[in-house]
C-alpha cells in the first residue's frame, strides 16, 4: 500500500486519533470519581480551615465536617468551635483577572472574623496570588468586624482601627478582597442569611451532633 | 459564573498591567529569535493579533460544545487543532485577498501554530470563565500586548548590537536581561489602572 | 542529522551541556519560566516536560515507519497532546493542589518547543530507545536550568525551599524575586554563566 497516497493518509490519522481518544476517555474514566473526591474533600477542609478547625486526613475531615449544619445550596454552614458558635459563608466575587472564591467564618454576634480561606483565585501568582498564603489569612483570625467594615491595606496594618496588611504591588487584588469581605459581612447581616443561620445552629443545638 | 470585568479595562490590563509576554512568560520563542529584525518583528505582531483574536473566539464557542458534551478533557487538544486550522485559513484568505500582504505574514503564518501565547490564551480564557465579549477584548489585548512588546525589544536590541557586551552575554544573555528590564517598566503600568 | 552520536553517554553529555535546549538554544522556557517562584512546583512541572518530552520521543520513534511525511507534524502534535492530557488527568486525580498551582501551564507543555523540536531532529531518524534516552535527558537538562533559577527565587523571595523556612526571620524577603522580571534576570545570568564557562573549556560556543 502507498504510504503517502490519500486514503492511507486519512486512514492512518482517523486510527490514530481513535486510539489516543481511546485510551484518554479510559484514563478519565478511571480517574473520575477520584477526582469529583479530591473537589469534595477539598472544600469540606475550605470550610473547616476558614473555622479555625485541623484536619488533615480525608478520615478527619469527613469526621470534622459531620459535626457541621450545613445549607450547602445557599454556601451557609454552622458550628459549635471552642464553645461558641461559628457561622461560614461562601463567597464569591471580581478580582483582578477572574472571580476569587472562598469562605469567610465570624462569630454568631458578628463581632469579629473567625477565618478565611479561599478555594480558587486567578490572581497573578507571586503577586494578588498571596491572598493565598498564611500571613494574609490569619490577620483575620480574631479581628474585631469595624461597623462601616476592614480596610486591606499594604504595609498599613492597624488592627485596633481595622486594617489588615494588603499585598505590596497587588492594589486591584487588595482593593478586591476589601470589596469581597465586606459585601459578605453585609450579607450575614441581612435578615434572611441571619434566619437561615440560627436556624442551622439551632439544629446543633438539639441534637449537638448533625 | 462569569467575573464582573469591563472589556475597556481588561483590554488595557492585557496590553501593559499584565502583558501575556512580560508577566505569564508565554510566547518567548519566537519572540527571541524574531527580535533581530524590526521589519519581521512588525510582520509577525501583526500575525500574532490576528490569529490570537480570532481562535480565542473560536476556541470560545468550542469550549461551550465540549462543556455541554462533558469533553472538557479534551480540550487541549481541541484547542490545538482549531489554532492550526485557523492559521491554514487565514493564510488561505489573505493569499486571496492581498498579495503583499501575505508576502509580508505568509512565511510567519507557520510559526504561530506553536507560539505558546495562542494556546496560553485560550487556556486563560478558559480558566477565568471569560464571557464571549470578555475572551475576544482578551485575544485582541494580549495580541497588541506581544506586538508592542517585540517591536519595543527590536528597536532595543539594534542599540544594544553597537554596545560592548562581555562575550559570554552577548546574544540570547543579554536579551533576557532587557526583557527583565522591560518586564519591570511594564509593571509600573499598575498603578494607572484600577480593576474593581 | 544524520551523524548524530547516538552513545548514551555521548547523548547524555550533549543535553545536559554542551548543547543544552536552554542556555545553547534558548527553547521552551515560555510555559515553565512563569512557576519558577517556587521550587515544589517547578520540580512537578519540569518531570512532567520530562516525561512528556521522553515518551513522545519513543512514541513517535515507534511510529516512524508508518508515518507518511504530509501530516507528520500534525500527528507529533496530537501525541505531545495526549502525554500533556495524561500528565494533567494524573495531576488532578493525585496531587490536586499542585494542579491547581500550575493552572494553565500544564496545558502549555504542549506548545514547548523543546519537545517537538527533540520529536523532529531525533526521534524522527533513531532507534526507539535512543529516542527515550535523548527524550528524558533533553528534559534533565531543561529541569537542571529551572531548578537552579528556582532555587534562587524562592530562597531570596520566600526565605523558604521546597516550602520549609531556611533562611531566618529577620530575613526581608525581596518581592521582585517573586515577581516576572527577576526570572528573566536570572535566566540572564545563568545562560552567561554556562556560555563563559563554555568558551573556557574550548568547545564551540
Amino acid at each position: 500500500m502507498n504510504k503517502e497516497g490519500t486514503l492511507y493518509t486519512v486512514a492512518f490519522i482517523f486510527i490514530v486519533s481513535f486510539a489516543f481518544v481511546f485510551l484518554l476517555s479510559m484514563t478519565n474514566q478511571a480517574t473520575i470519581e477520584r477526582v469529583r473526591l479530591n473537589e469534595e474533600v477539598a472544600r469540606q477542609r475550605a470550610v473547616l480551615s476558614a473555622m479555625g478547625v485541623e484536619a488533615t486526613t480525608v478520615d478527619e475531615i469527613r469526621g470534622e465536617f459531620g459535626r457541621i449544619a450545613a445549607d450547602e445550596e445557599q454556601g451557609l454552614f454552622a458550628r459549635r468551635v471552642d464553645d461558641r458558635t461559628v457561622y461560614a459563608k461562601e463567597f464569591s466575587g471580581a478580582g483582578v483577572w477572574g472571580l476569587i472564591t472562598g469562605f469567610l467564618t465570624v462569630t454568631a454576634d458578628l463581632e469579629e472574623f473567625v477565618g478565611i480561606e479561599i478555594v480558587d483565585d486567578n490572581e497573578t501568582p507571586g503577586l494578588g496570588g498571596r491572598i493565598n498564603e498564611p500571613w494574609f489569612k490569619e490577620q483575620f483570625e480574631g479581628q474585631r468586624i469595624p461597623d462601616d467594615g476592614i480596610r486591606v491595606r499594604a504595609g498599613h496594618a492597624d488592627p485596633e482601627a481595622g486594617i489588615v496588611d494588603g499585598i505590596t504591588g497587588a492594589t486591584g487584588t487588595s482593593n478586591a478582597m476589601q470589596a469581597i469581605i465586606n459585601r459578605t459581612v453585609e450579607q450575614f447581616r441581612s435578615p434572611d442569611i441571619r434566619a437561615r443561620l440560627e436556624e442551622l445552629a439551632g439544629q446543633l443545638a438539639s441534637g449537638g451532633e448533625v | 459564573m462569569t467575573p464582573a470585568l469591563n472589556p475597556i479595562s481588561l483590554l488595557f490590563a492585557s496590553i501593559f498591567t499584565s502583558n501575556i509576554l512580560l508577566a505569564n512568560f508565554l510566547g518567548m520563542c519566537s519572540f527571541i529569535s524574531i527580535s533581530k529584525d524590526m521589519k519581521s518583528s512588525n510582520g509577525l505582531g501583526l500575525a500574532v493579533t490576528m490569529v490570537l483574536t480570532v481562535t480565542t473566539a473560536v476556541n470560545w464557542l468550542i469550549l461551550q460544545m465540549l462543556q455541554t458534551l462533558g469533553l472538557v478533557y479534551l480540550r487541549y487538544i481541541v484547542f490545538i487543532i482549531v489554532i492550526a486550522a485557523v492559521v491554514q485559513m487565514l493564510e488561505m484568505i489573505i493569499d486571496r485577498v492581498s498579495q503583499t500582504l501575505y508576502m509580508n505574514l505568509g512565511i510567519f503564518l507557520p510559526l504561530i501554530t506553536v507560539n505558546c501565547a495562542i494556546l496560553g490564551v485560550s487556556l486563560f480564557m478558559e480558566i477565568r470563565n471569560y464571557s464571549f465579549i470578555q475572551s475576544v477584548v482578551y485575544g485582541l489585548g494580549s495580541g497588541l500586548g506581544w506586538w508592542l512588546a517585540i517591536m519595543a525589544l527590536s528597536a532595543i536590541r539594534k542599540k544594544v548590537e553597537k554596545a560592548p557586551v562581555p562575550p559570554g552575554l552577548k546574544g540570547a544573555g543579554i536579551t533576557m536581561i532587557i526583557i527583565g528590564f522591560m518586564a519591570m517598566a511594564f509593571i509600573g503600568f499598575g498603578g494607572m489602572l484600577q480593576v474593581q | 542529522m544524520s551523524d548524530v552520536d547516538t552513545r548514551p553517554g555521548a547523548i547524555l553529555k550533549n543535553n545536559l551541556w554542551t548543547s543544552n535546549p536552554i542556555f545553547m538554544q534558548v527553547l521552551g522556557i515560555c510555559s515553565a519560566l512563569a512557576v519558577t517562584n517556587l521550587l515544589t512546583n517547578t520540580a512537578i512541572m519540569t518531570i512532567g516536560v520530562t516525561f512528556v518530552t521522553g515518551f513522545s520521543n519513543l512514541t513517535v520513534s515507534l511510529m516512524k515507519k508508518f508515518m507518511p511525511r504530509k501530516v507528520r507534524m500534525m500527528v507529533q502534535t496530537l501525541i505531545i497532546a495526549f502525554y500533556v492530557i495524561i500528565v494533567d488527568i494524573v495531576l488532578k486525580a493525585y496531587l490536586p493542589e499542585i494542579s491547581r498551582n500550575l493552572g494553565p501551564y500544564v496545558g502549555l507543555i504542549i506548545t514547548n518547543c523543546i519537545i517537538m523540536g527533540r520529536a523532529e531532529a531525533f526521534a524522527q531518524s533513531n532507534d526507539p530507545i535512543p529516542s527515550l534516552w535523548d527524550g528524558v535527558t533533553s528534559g534533565l537538562g531543561y529541569m537542571g536550568v529551572l531548578m537552579v533559577i528556582a532555587v534562587f527565587r524562592e530562597l531570596l523571595g520566600f526565605g523558604t525551599l521546597f516550602g520549609y523556612q531556611i533562611l531566618p526571620d529577620a530575613f526581608v524577603p525581596w518581592t521582585i524575586m517573586v515577581m516576572p522580571p527577576s526570572a528573566f534576570f536570572l535566566l540572564g545570568i545563568i545562560i552567561w554563566a554556562g556560555k563563559t564557562a563554555m568558551n573556557r573549556e574550548g568547545a564551540p560556543a
